[in-house]
């Protein structure tokens, strides 16, 4: 552990398991003051001083990967943790969401034109006759940041609509959400068109969404649930390498 | 056999939310218990028996007449104020919830908030409200007919989106309780015009959830708010709030409200706990995993889990999955009925 930034080591205070504490503090090794000034004004929502901070780092000639590793998702892990653990809830999250965009505008066209192979292709979407979609592009933007090809199908996807999309981009893993209890069934009928078109084998199914749980994505026949955009990543990371 | 009841449904409602005696725990549906099977039945289906008043009396009244539970609930969704003031909407079909457009919010700032004149004349609204009149002259005084007037929280995410509005929340907090203030009037003029038509109770959901926002957020934006409109709605209300509710049921426990509708993410036991007799209780037999996918067993065992920890009226979280099988609807007034002999 080797904190430099007062207000990032007291946020650090909040991640209390001891695999996530190792975990997270081994992002800030290196105790560059730089990185550790982007992760805590991230996770404190201050997006115009990310901005800043990206393209200063980039400037002084850090690359694209380190700013993301070491600055953005690195904060983003505690912004994570705090979400699960109930300390912070969507408001802030959404704040933490909007600085990492505001990061990613100067990464985003440098990673595109690097040409590094990405970690696989994800289908998400919304499911049918839900249009939430907070917690679906919380996901999103995390996996993409994770290094994974993230095809986005937006709110109110219809099962033929998943379908078509996991041929189309030879995917291998399919992200579906739901934030209404009335509209949790269609996951479950999705993972039936799924089958019916053959795909199933051919790919791994992971659900999330407020009021969907662990039990429910087994009850609906999906290979793995996320709680939150932290878990999603694990979850794909998960089913990619299982897939090796 | 059955019970011997001794008090009609209305009766029993309205006792039970106000923390008086009753002959049997009522069942209720403060949101809604529609089904494709009952819109079959009744020639009733989404999503026109959301906009006409006729159909939608039909088919709300196969609560009491179907299900036998204690309660109509005519206004089946949460959509019907919002599509009233110009939000893009979209009604989908029989097997499906009509639901806003949020991605495409009407208004910016809360000085872009308009209350037109006409407002409750819209036949969107007017489906509601005349649906009340035809319930409450067929049925009088034999089953609690409860209305529904949205809070300013959800009117916010349909009217704002959910995104920009809970941004506003922490970008500044003074234009959220002066948004939310104008919008409040929204939730007066419907809930007053359905009391009007014959309403003898309101639902007031107001999405204010654990799964979005923390107990200290109701707190700040939405307590007082809550207690004031327990001044201005001349009836019982039932506030409805999804999601994980127990940090701030000790504040919507002081508002006044006659009843809180919570989710089966809340142990009923703690729940009843915080209250502590404040408040009376509606819930929390589980939606989507048990309603939905178990069988009539399980629905059981959540009805007299709900029971033996004393709450007040039993319901469904919240509106139901529109597939959801008959017979584990009706298991929910059977099981009260056996646990109520049993505890005789």
């Amino acid at each position: 552990m080797n904190f430099v930034h007062d207000g990032l080591a007291a946020e650090f205070e909040h991640v209390t398991r001891e695999g996530e504490r190792k975990h997270i503090s081994e992002q800030f090794d290196s105790g560059d003051a730089l990185m550790q000034e982007i992760a805590y004004s991230l996770i404190t929502g201050s997006h115009f001083e990310v901005a800043r901070l990206v393209e200063q780092a980039l400037g002084e000639g850090y690359t694209a990967n380190d700013v993301l590793d070491d600055g953005l998702i690195a904060g983003m892990s505690i912004v994570g943790v705090k979400f699960r653990d109930n300390i912070i809830f969507v408001p802030e999250v959404l704040i933490a969401a909007r600085a990492m965009k505001a990061g990613m505008v100067h990464i985003e066209p440098i990673l595109s034109a690097s040409g590094v192979e990405p970690l696989g292709t994800i289908i998400m979407g919304t499911v049918k006759g839900d249009l939430h979609d907070i917690g679906k592009n919380l996901c999103i933007m995390m996996l993409r940041g994770s290094g994974f090809v993230v095809i986005d199908l937006g709110v109110d996807t219809k099962p033929d609509e998943f379908v078509d999309a996991v041929t189309e981009h030879n995917a291998q893993i399919v992200g579906m959400s739901a934030l209404l209890t009335t509209t949790m069934p269609n996951m479950g009928v999705t993972i039936e068109a799924l089958e019916e078109a053959g795909l199933r084998e051919e790919i791994k199914i992971m659900l999330g969404g407020a009021p969907v749980t662990a039990s429910f994505a087994e009850d609906m026949g999906a290979d793995g649930y996320g709680d939150n955009a932290i878990e999603a990543v694990d979850r794909a990371k998960e089913f990619v390498e299982a897939n090796k | 056999m059955t019970v011997e009841e001794t008090m009609t449904s209305r009766e029993r409602v309205m006792n039970a939310l106000a923390g008086k005696p009753v002959d049997r725990t009522p069942v209720a549906n403060p949101t809604n218990v529609a089904t494709v099977d009952l819109m079959d039945m009744v020639g009733a289906p989404f999503p026109d028996a959301n906009r006409d008043p006729v159909l939608n009396a039909r088919l709300a009244e196969t609560g009491y007449t179907e299900l036998g539970f204690d309660v109509i609930a005519p206004y089946f969704s949460i959509i019907q104020e919002s599509s009233a003031l110009g939000c893009e909407m979209q009604w989908e079909q029989k097997d499906n919830w009509p639901t806003v457009r949020m991605t495409n919010p009407i208004w910016k700032e809360p000085e872009d908030i308009n209350i037109p004149d006409d407002f409750l004349e819209h036949p969107d609204n007017q489906a509601i409200i005349g649906s009340i009149r035809i319930l409450k002259e067929k049925y009088g005084d034999e089953v609690a007919i409860v209305g529904k007037t949205m809070g300013p929280w959800t009117l916010a995410y349909h009217l704002f989106g959910v995104e920009p509005f809970l941004l506003m929340t922490i970008d500044s907090p003074e234009k959220t309780m002066d948004a939310l203030h104008r919008l409040k009037e929204i939730s007066v003029l419907f809930g007053r015009a359905q009391i009007d038509a014959g309403a003898d109770v309101i639902t007031f959901p107001d999405h204010a959830t654990g799964d979005l926002v923390s107990g200290e957020y109701y707190h700040r934006y939405l307590q007082d708010i809550h207690s004031e409109m327990v001044e201005r709605l001349p009836a019982p209300i039932i506030l409805h709030i999804c999601g994980k509710t127990l940090d701030r049921m000790d504040y919507i426990a002081q508002t006044g409200m006659a009843a809180f509708h919570f989710d089966s993410m809340n142990d009923p036991a703690e729940a009843m706990e915080i209250v502590d007799g404040r408040i009376s209780l509606v819930g929390n037999i589980n939606n989507p995993v048990t309603l939905y996918s178990k069988g009539p067993e399980a629905v059981r065992e959540e009805v007299y889990r709900a029971l033996d920890a004393g709450v007040q009226l039993i319901a469904p979280e919240c509106a139901i999955p529109l597939r959801t099988k008959l017979e584990n609807l009706l298991e929910i007034p059977a099981a009260i009925n056996d646990w109520t002999k049993a505890h005789a």
